[in-house]
């Protein structure tokens, strides 16, 4: 496994949620805007998110936009 | 891990005794999770003839058997129950964040039995379960006591939360249950169920991972339905108004055929579930006053109030449950409208809008706004509430209910200011509001034979907003399906956009056919229903939610996702037999209960008896008793009586469904 922390890929996501709700330590948020024209809320890791890198979103993730990387 | 657990937790409220019990796998490959799995636990569990608020009864919250997989629009949970409207089966769902998290906890549902002699609360996280006092939070809203929670176990995962309000506690026979600020789970009476047990709220807190078997088959599907939804936009340039003109031309035409269930994510997209609230008025699909009136009682003058575009003005943000990719909620201010009291509301769905608007013939988009918040805070039922009221106001109209009942409220139709009262009432149960609480069958009982056209229900449930005069296969959902009343199950509209003939061999396609057809009983049209049946409880023990299941079988892969997640290879046709195992189910477990499936027949008046004088649906009536006796043939069921066949009991007994005597 990389080290690293939770980095979306904006291109591919679509704002489902699944890696929020997937997070054992509460350290996405859906709350980045204007994405898209619907201005629908994104995720992103909240500040001082504690992201350990244990890629469990990605892993949840449907379309793969999750990475682990620096 | 297939998708599911393979274990569920049962909470004794009587003794306070909490334990996990394992599922065996043929349980999920005979019925699935979600309200399959709650079947399963319900019809061999609970007693014929229980009490629904009794010890007896078993309140069931379940995860469905795709929610936590890599698909999408799978995040449904739901209530299961004996339900005290209907005294049958009951079930009710709802989005938001609660299903992962019952399954994060390591459970595919929740079962509570007996009645705790306190107000308490279940919280689980991944160290166990445990039951705490809920004296400090007995009496406040739903969505009050689900900030406390929130506020008083979160360390680094926001909990979820299903909690219910004051409606529930005060055993209203049409309040459900809440979650995610006022989201409900709203039909079926589960509210009330929950009030009865003195059983405030349910807290999850856990992170266990939900695994499948094939993830990745899984996001090859999902990746494939994210490129499609992506591309599909409603141009910036058409707005809302444009939709009363389609339902307009939707309306008038004599012959149609199977759409792009896409249309549907188009719509959602956009502007939610409110795309129907003026394109229903013009088309027929919206009943009109208390089902006696058509788009003339409720003209252009009235619904333009509720254009969906003038309800998006209010929007500050899109809302969406989890795992769903299209997204129709959104949260809207109503500082203004509530004058203060509150700030903002969940955009309030077609349902309400319509059941607070042209049924009542009110045109005021505040009130709306409003009675949407103090509902949801209550955790009473919109759809309910709405038709009791219309039921109310034409009992005063007709000398049924009479002032001196009413401490001064004037029931005219449409007039705002009586609506809120009503409703505050009912909440309250107070002087009339007590008498209402309990949806219109139960009142209708009370003020006498008079007021029975005027209570509109099937089986005691007050129907969905949408006209079996208009859509005759909704009807035979609302009559012949184990949970009367209820929009969700099906209609001809759904089943044409499901597409289900392309996968499942005796799914019959409807082709381009004559809306006329629709209106004669008939083995294919029997057939069709039998089919949106069978599909809606794949998708109800899948966690699905309807709006993506509309959009067709090409598009939304509920088959490949079910063979992906648990290593099934399934074909389309095994995993109907599943649906209709769920729905057998069901319906066995009202003939348990003594239910005649006949009882259940909705309303003459949805049924166009008398017919309507005016609007889309003049003159239209609906052969219903005809309809149903074909639709429970066409399952397999008793033709006369809607008891399932002993072929389809045996096979639920062979593999072991059935466990309990079977009468």
């Amino acid at each position: 496994m990389e080290k690293g922390i939770a980095h979306v890929s904006y291109s591919k996501c679509m704002a489902c949620g699944i890696c929020v709700g997937t997070c054992p330590f509460g350290c996405l948020v859906l709350n980045k805007t204007g994405i898209d024209s619907l201005n629908k809320a994104y995720p992103e890791l909240k500040p001082n998110h504690g992201c350990t890198g244990c890629s469990l979103c990605a892993r949840a993730c449907p379309v793969d936009c999750i990475t682990i990387h620096p | 891990m297939k998708g599911y657990t393979g274990k569920i937790l049962l909470v004794d409220l009587s003794k306070g005794e909490i334990k996990e019990e394992l599922i065996p796998d043929h349980v999920y490959e005979n019925v699935l999770s979600g309200v399959g799995l709650g079947a399963y636990i319900l019809y061999n569990r609970i007693p014929a003839g229980a009490d629904p608020l009794g010890p007896d009864n078993i309140l069931g919250f379940v995860s469905g058997l795709l929610t936590g997989t890599p698909s999408f629009v799978t995040g449904r949970w739901m209530v299961i129950c004996k339900s005290p409207l209907t005294g049958g089966w009951g079930d009710s769902n709802c989005g938001g964040t609660f299903s992962p998290a019952i399954k994060q906890c390591g459970y595919d549902g929740i079962f509570f039995s007996g009645i705790s002699s306190e107000p308490v609360y279940l919280y689980v996280d991944n160290k166990g379960a445990q039951l705490r006092p809920a004296d400090d939070l007995w009496g406040m809203d739903a969505i009050a006591a689900e900030e406390k929670l929130i506020a008083e176990n979160t360390k680094n995962k926001k909990p979820a939360v299903a909690v219910i309000g004051t409606s529930a506690e005060k055993l209203s026979l049409i309040s459900g249950i809440c979650n995610d600020g006022g989201r409900i789970a709203a039909r079926s009476g589960g509210g009330a169920v929950m009030g009865a047990k003195k059983l405030k709220a349910v807290v999850l807190v856990g992170s266990k991972p939900i695994g499948c078997v094939d993830p990745k088959a899984m996001k090859e599907i999902s990746s494939g339905l994210a490129k499609k939804m992506r591309n599909v936009n409603m141009p910036t340039f058409v707005k809302g108004g444009v939709l009363s003109l389609l339902g307009k031309i939707m309306g008038g035409m004599k012959q149609t055929a199977p759409l792009d269930g896409m249309l549907i994510g188009l719509l959602m997209k956009r502007w939610g579930t409110i795309s129907n609230n003026t394109m229903g008025i013009t088309s027929g699909d919206s009943p009109i006053k208390n089902w006696a009136g058509s788009v003339k009682d409720y003209p252009f003058s009235s619904y333009k109030k509720v254009n969906p575009e003038r309800v998006l003005e209010y929007e500050e943000r899109k809302y969406h449950c989890y795992s769903c990719i299209i997204g129709c909620g959104g949260v809207v201010d109503i500082s203004k409208a509530s004058k203060g009291e509150f700030t903002h509301t969940h955009k309030p769905e077609y349902e309400t809008c319509l059941a607070f608007g042209g049924l009542v013939l009110n045109k005021d988009l505040d009130t709306i706004f409003y009675v949407n918040e103090i509902l949801n805070r209550a955790g009473m039922d919109s759809i309910s509430a709405g038709g009791t009221v219309a039921f109310a106001i034409e009992c005063y109209q007709n000398g049924i209910i009479t002032k001196d009942m009413l401490d001064g409220l004037e029931l005219s139709w449409g007039n705002p200011e009586s609506i809120v009262a009503l409703i505050r009432k009912m909440i309250a149960r107070e002087g009339i509001g007590d008498l209402l609480a309990d949806g219109t069958k139960a009142a209708s009982a009370k003020l006498g034979v008079k007021s029975k056209p005027y209570a509109v229900h099937a089986g005691g449930q007050e129907p969905g907003m949408h006209d079996s005069r208009m859509d005759p296969l909704v009807g035979i959902h609302y009559s012949a399906d184990p949970t009367p009343g209820r929009h969700t199950i099906g209609s001809g509209q759904y089943y044409d956009m499901l597409h289900l003939w392309e996968q499942v061999s005796w799914a019959p396609n409807p082709g381009f056919y004559t809306k006329a057809d629709e209106y004669i009983a008939s083995e294919k049209v029997a057939l069709k229903t039998v089919a949106m049946s069978c599909y809606k409880e794949l998708t109800d023990g899948s966690g699905g939610c309807l709006f993506a299941m509309v959009m067709g079988i090409s598009h939304w892969r509920l088959f490949d996702w079910l063979n992906a997640a648990t290593g099934w290879k399934k074909s389309a046709d095994e995993l109907m037999e599943i649906g209709k195992n769920i729905q057998s189910l069901r319906q066995l477990f009202n003939i348990k209960h003594g239910i005649d499936p006949m009882s259940f027949k909705m309303s003459p008046r949805m049924a166009g008896e008398p017919p309507l004088k005016d609007g889309p649906n003049k003159g239209k009536t609906v052969p219903i008793e005809e309809m149903m006796h074909l639709h429970w043939k066409a399952f397999g069921w008793d033709e006369k009586t809607g008891v399932p066949g002993k072929p389809l009991v045996n096979r639920l007994k062979k593999a072991q469904i059935i466990t309990a005597e079977v009468k």
